[in-house]
């Protein structure tokens, strides 16, 4: 959990916006928001979707807090700048590049990903069987990590690419190349 | 041997091998730094390389916290046989994957990187330590170290030095080799002169000459010097034995001379003693007879015996006159002028004519312009041969004598020629030696004094004398007057 934290930490820094961390662990909320953030790296999006900016949506109540607003603040991937988006209603998908659809969106689940479906948006979520259902990251509790598994499938109808850094440290990855995962 | 006394071939020898030996070592060493320079920077290189895709491939399991992934990634590097050990550290200063060869090997402690550079390299002792910044989407993501031991360093030195041995080896053998070939060249013309000049010195022969060099090249231009030196020695040494030899031969010949001169003198002496022992032994006969005819009052032919006594006394008187004309013609400094021998030679006939009427001799003398001599000494020459012929014409009751001269190559010859007695030419070489008389005194007289004397005159007059005759068919005087050198003169 250390090493989570430690990797919040150097984030934060990267972010530029560098905080005196608290003393406690990061929470499994804090990690989750980074590794949000993160995807953005690893992700080739389709052309298509132009040079506006990097959306971080977050379905229903931000579990997150303020933690992703301080980290894509400023911030910037691949020429597009940071954005993060608090959506109550799925009609709002379409300008979003992430997508979380957190515990807190129970119910509208299956509202938000019908709404994403074929738009290039790469949906995340921490619910379970959530892959099962169309997404195509989804995260896993491993011991005291946080992890996340890969369902292919979906990725490519969404036409997201994901990177094969990304996929190598994935606990799972279904679909397409029909593996049961990098470990 | 000590270093002086080497030949110039061993000295060679040495010199090429200390040549080629030092030639090499510095190649070595030149080429040795050269290979551990490159191979470190080459391995650095390497390193750098290796980080580089290390790092690329670190990212993700360092961004979503996955050190097994990084340690999987880190394991790749054991395909490279110099790393030792490679860290990832993320930008805290913490150990995020590791990766070791083998828990024996021991790890350089990693060092805090220059900020601002993007690579960092340390070479501690055995082992080489890389650092590489792993930068993603234009971040920091951490720092991958990975440390390489340099123990090849170490290998390829001794396989240099083998290789260095092997080859020094060589080129020792190859060095001899050229050696002998160089002695060939250039060794062994020398050693050959030095032989050469050993062997003059120790002998002293000087028509030894050293073999010639078939290249041009200094000791070519070395050994034609010596040879030509040895020609001026020997052609000097030469002169000089011919010289003490001419000389030797010159003393021999000057004491056969003095030996000869000095028995000539005593032969001289004892006879003038005995022939003026001759009349004065008459005289104290002729005293003696008159004495006793004197005291006993008898009658005797004292006429005949005054008559005999002077004629002892003149034969002396005579033969004294002859010798003083021998010891003038010796000691007379001469005196040339301009000299009428036709002159002189028609006054000694007429003398003689006048002084024995009787006798029917015909004179036939040549009309000669005037020569340079002595006026005085040729005249008593020439009284000498024409009194000579007049006297062995004696017998004869008709004579012709005859003088003249004939040129033959370029040179005068004077001649006095008679038809009387002559003489035999086997006793040519005793004519001209005083007291040497080729007839009896009863039947001729004289003193053997008179050629002696002409031959001295003419020879001091720088000419010479010599006859050519047979018995009873006459005598030719041959003499000329000056040498034949100044007569071409």
């Amino acid at each position: 959990m250390r090493r989570a934290y430690l990797l919040l930490v150097a984030a934060a820094c990267v972010a530029g916006s560098i905080t005196n961390a608290p003393a406690q662990e990061p929470s499994r909320d804090d990690v989750q928001a980074a590794y949000l953030y993160n995807f953005g790296k690893f992700v080739r999006w389709p052309e298509s979707r132009g040079f506006g900016p990097m959306v971080v949506c977050v379905a229903g109540q931000d579990p997150f807090g303020q933690t992703i607003g301080k980290l894509v603040d400023g911030e910037q991937i691949d020429g597009h700048r940071l954005e993060e988006r608090n959506l109550d209603r799925p009609e709002g998908v379409g300008a979003c590049s992430i997508l979380f659809v957190g515990a807190t969106a129970r119910g509208q689940e299956a509202g938000f990903l019908a709404a994403a479906e074929g738009k290039p948006i790469l949906t995340v979520s921490d619910a379970p069987d959530f892959l099962a259902h169309g997404g195509m990251i989804q995260f896993v509790q491993v011991e005291d990590h946080v992890r996340f598994s890969v369902n292919l499938d979906a990725c490519s109808r969404h036409s997201v690419a994901l990177s094969s850094e990304l996929l190598k440290v994935a606990v799972a990855v279904t679909g397409k190349s029909g593996t049961g995962g990098a470990k | 041997m000590k270093p002086g006394s080497r030949s110039i071939s061993a000295k060679l020898m040495w010199m090429n091998v200390v040549v080629s030996a030092t030639v090499l070592v510095l190649a070595v060493l030149a080429f040795f730094f050269y290979d551990l320079i490159s191979f470190r920077q080459n391995l650095i290189r390497s390193l750098i390389t290796s980080a580089q895709i290390v790092g690329a491939n670190s990212v993700s399991a360092m961004t979503f916290d996955d050190p097994q992934s990084a340690a999987t990634t880190l394991q790749a590097l054991g395909s490279s046989p110099d790393v030792v050990s490679a860290t990832l550290v993320t930008n805290d200063g913490s150990t995020f994957a590791e990766y070791h060869r083998s828990p024996n090997i021991a790890a350089p402690p990693l060092t805090p990187m220059d900020a601002g550079r993007s690579d960092q390299d340390w070479v501690n002792g055995s082992h080489v330590l890389l650092a590489h910044r792993i930068v993603f989407q234009g971040k920091l993501a951490g720092v991958v170290y990975i440390a390489a031991e340099l123990n090849e360093t170490g290998q390829r030195a001794r396989q240099y030095l083998l290789i260095a041995g092997g080859v020094l080896l060589i080129c020792m053998v190859a060095g001899l080799l050229i050696s002998a070939t160089a002695r060939k060249l250039v060794a062994q013309p020398m050693v050959a002169l030095a032989e050469t000049a050993r062997q003059v010195s120790r002998e002293r022969d000087y028509s030894v000459r050293a073999a010639p060099h078939p290249d041009k090249d200094e000791i070519s231009v070395l050994i034609e010097a010596f040879n030509e030196m040895l020609v001026q020695i020997q052609e000097r040494d030469t002169a000089l034995n011919r010289g003490r030899e001419q000389l030797e031969a010159r003393v021999q010949e000057r004491t056969a001379a003095l030996r000869a001169a000095n028995r000539e003198l005593e032969a001289f002496s004892y006879t003038v003693a005995h022939d003026l022992r001759g009349p004065l032994d008459a005289v104290q006969g002729m005293v003696y007879i008159l004495e006793g005819l004197e005291r006993e009052k008898k009658a005797g032919d004292r006429a005949e015996i005054l008559d005999q006594l002077r004629q002892a006394t003149r034969n002396m008187a005579s033969l004294i006159d002859d010798l003083l004309n021998l010891s003038r013609a010796s000691t007379t400094a001469l005196k040339r002028k301009p000299v009428d021998l036709t002159a002189i030679v028609t006054q000694i006939a007429d003398d003689l004519k006048r002084g024995e009427p009787e006798r029917r001799v015909e004179f036939m003398i040549a009309q000669l312009p005037p020569v340079e001599a002595d006026e005085g000494l040729i005249r008593v020459a020439l009284d000498n041969l024409i009194r000579n012929a007049w006297k062995y014409t004696s017998r004869h009751p008709a004579a012709c004598i005859e003088f003249g001269a004939i040129s033959r190559r370029g040179e005068i010859l004077y001649y006095v020629r008679d038809d009387g007695a002559g003489f035999d030419p086997k006793l040519n070489d005793q004519l001209f030696q005083p007291f040497h008389r080729l007839h009896s005194r009863s039947e001729f007289s004289g003193t053997g004094i008179g050629l002696a004397t002409v031959q001295r005159i003419l020879a001091r007059h720088g000419g010479r004398i010599w006859a050519e005759a047979a018995v009873e068919k006459g005598a030719t005087f041959w003499f000329t007057l000056k040498s034949e050198a100044s007569a071409s003169a």
